[in-house]
């Protein structure tokens, strides 16, 4: 991958009249939230927005029309959810579900798994989780200990996930369990997913520094599922979850998470800024502008039925640092005093706060980086 | 990649492996690359420039084969001469990071290769994030140049964002590439300087990070918080 090869970003239709629509739409249906909901947004959960943005087409819109999917092109998804992202639209009960669990099931899952969520999925009104951590394997995912052992009436299911975000709200957990006893580190790992109401499961909130509750623990006693929550083929989890991972990291999330707050600085700077203000936004934007590139073309590459893992992971790497670079280049120019009630002060605050989280969540910065060195032909 | 790209790069490639001075290209027509068809010339559009000075600033950085090239224009304004360095940069940093790969994976210490390192495998990921960045940055502001047609006044905006982006990354790209190398890549003998010393004179040539950050930042400011969304969207994809 020693030269990034640009992927033309070309999706089918009529481009410019897809965002126009969407626009339209969100001028009228958007909630008037306050302006620190619209950083960070796919962590924002608004079930009604959800369902919204359901009925007019714009979740599940790569799914196929019998799943009450929207049949469109992945890059026609991409053009509407980097939208809703640059809007601060809150999108996050829906996002799990929208950009990796239903496209994993519609490639691995049974017709009866399919049957049964993809419609919700679509609707924007079932929601999932990812089950992969948990307290012994972080990083290191190949130490997955939760088991599930087939018995006659179905897998039954010992053990914990952990920092489970959206657990409590969601219908659905994608778990990462081991399914063949004494299997060792990635060999014998499967995808089961669990309807979270089954007897037997415990979710309980971890509140993070923000004073949020976004994630959570998730334990399993001797949870019993059917045969059929088996996704794709026995022993193959980690596969399968690595190709999960491709869909995750590489979207124009990992670089507009923090699009507010450019904003609200453009905004506050007015049309003719001093000089240091407008320095700052300039290399804020050329960052932006570079990043938006890099994610637009690994979608390209993807959608072209490539497996763009080193890029995924280079938009990570870059969209990561340019997240947690900005509000601490902003905190260094504007001048505010912490507790500022002020949109610009409130929002930065709220970024300074979330940002070390970015090169966390998704896979932490060494693993992403131990990853380019490995496409690099180094491990 | 077209053909006709294809066929044109493999002629750069041979024209530039070997060449000292400037007689070569300018025998191999390159002045004529940018020229339409109907003038005579090759008819040959920026993306076709941008692959050429890409393989310059790999294999022949200190050749000036953009002025050749550019001369095909007539009169080039300063932002095509940074649009055309851009390439030249994204070049030459493409070489920095093979030729650091090459030696990681070569130079043994403590019974291994370099490349066995953890540390060492961080730093070249790091830099291969920001040689990936400029290529895309490059690639996305010629695309830019041939849908206005070559007007740098159109594309004044991914001009000015790739030009700073290529110089924000000289300095990580050339200290970790020298770092990755100790004392052999400070060598006149190694080839390592023929592209560090070649990506610090251009971050500095035809607009440095502060012009371009201030033209970039005006340009946004006018066109307010939203508006830059909205521009960025309407510009391209
Ligand atoms: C906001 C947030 C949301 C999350 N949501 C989910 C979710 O929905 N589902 C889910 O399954 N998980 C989720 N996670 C968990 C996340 O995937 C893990 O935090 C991550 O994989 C790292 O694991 P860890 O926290 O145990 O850190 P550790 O693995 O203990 O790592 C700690 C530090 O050591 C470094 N390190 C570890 N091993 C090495 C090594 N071999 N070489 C060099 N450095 C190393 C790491 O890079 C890191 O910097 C979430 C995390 C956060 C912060």
């Amino acid at each position: 991958m020693q030269s990034f090869a640009l992927y033309p970003f070309d999706p089918p239709g009529d481009v410019a009249a897809l965002r126009a629509d969407l626009r339209g739409w969100l001028a009228v249906n958007q909630p008037v939230d306050d302006i620190v909901a619209r950083a960070n947004c796919w962590a924002s959960f608004d079930p009604d927005f959800s369902r919204a943005l359901g009925a007019a087409g714009y979740v599940g819109m790569t799914l196929p029309a019998i799943y009450g999917g929207g049949d469109r092109h992945p890059l026609e998804r991409y053009v509407v959810i980097e939208e809703l992202l640059a809007a601060g639209a809150p999108v996050g009960a829906h996002w799990i579900a929208d950009r990796q669990t239903g496209p994993l099931i519609l490639r691995y899952g049974s017709d009866e798994q399919r049957e049964r969520y993809l419609p919700g999925i679509a609707k924007g009104e079932l929601y999932a989780c990812i089950g992969l951590s948990e307290p012994g394997a972080g990083s290191d995912l190949a130490a997955v200990r939760t088991s599930a052992r087939e018995t006659a009436e179905g897998w039954r299911i010992n053990g914990q996930k952990i920092w489970t975000t959206g657990a409590h709200f969601s219908h659905i957990m994608l778990a990462l369990v081991r399914t063949e006893e004494g299997s060792e580190r990635n060999a014998g790992l499967s995808q089961l997913l669990i309807d979270l109401d089954t007897p037997g499961i415990t979710i309980r909130p971890i509140i993070d520094m923000a004073g949020n509750h976004d994630f959570n623990e998730v334990f399993f006693d001797d949870v019993l599922v059917p045969h059929g929550a088996l996704v794709g083929t026995r022993g193959q989890g980690w596969k399968q979850v690595t190709a999960e991972l491709g869909l995750e990291r590489s979207g124009p999330e990992r670089y507009l998470s923090s699009h507010a707050l450019l904003v609200a600085l453009i905004d506050a700077a007015g049309a003719d800024p001093e000089p240091a203000i407008a320095g700052v936004i300039g290399k804020l934007t050329a960052e932006m502008w570079t990043l938006r590139q890099l994610s637009m073309s690994t979608a390209a590459k993807l959608a072209a039925g490539e497996d763009p893992m080193v890029e995924a992971s280079v938009v990570k790497e870059l969209g990561n640092a340019f997240e947690q670079d900005m509000p601490r280049r902003v905190q260094a120019i504007v001048d505010c005093a912490w507790d500022d009630k002020a949109d610009l002060a409130r929002l930065l605050r709220a970024l300074l706060i979330a940002s070390p989280s970015f090169s966390l969540r998704g896979g932490t910065r060494e693993v992403i980086r131990g990853i380019i060195a490995r496409g690099l032909g180094l491990r | 990649m077209s053909a006709a790209r294809e066929m044109l790069c493999d002629t750069a490639r041979a024209v530039l492996a070997g060449a000292s001075d400037i007689a070569p290209v300018e025998e191999a027509g390159f002045a004529l690359l940018l020229v339409a068809e109907e003038g005579g010339g090759f008819g040959g559009d920026w993306g076709d420039a941008h692959a050429v000075l890409h393989i310059a600033g790999m294999s022949a950085p200190n050749i000036p084969v953009a002025a050749v090239i550019l001369s095909g224009l007539g009169d080039v304004s300063m932002p095509h001469r940074a649009a055309a360095t851009v390439s030249l940069m994204a070049g030459a940093m493409g070489q920095a990071l093979a030729l650091s790969i090459d030696h990681v994976n070569t130079r043994q210490q403590f019974g291994r290769p370099l490349g066995k390192f953890q540390a060492v495998q961080q730093s070249l990921a790091v830099m291969a994030c920001e040689v990936a960045a400029v290529d895309a940055a490059a690639a996305a502001m010629a695309a830019r140049l041939d849908a206005s047609g070559f007007d740098a006044d159109a594309a004044v905006f991914e001009i000015a964002a790739a030009k700073l982006r290529a110089n924000r990354a000289v300095g990580v790209v050339t200290s970790i590439a020298h770092q990755v190398h100790g004392a052999i890549g400070f060598t006149e003998e190694y080839d390592l300087h023929r592209v560090t010393i070649p990506l610090m004179r251009w971050r500095g040539e035809h607009g440095n990070d502060a012009h371009w950050a201030q033209a970039l930042g005006r340009q946004v400011a006018v066109l307010g918080g939203r508006g830059l969304w909205e521009s960025l969207t309407a510009r391209a994809g």
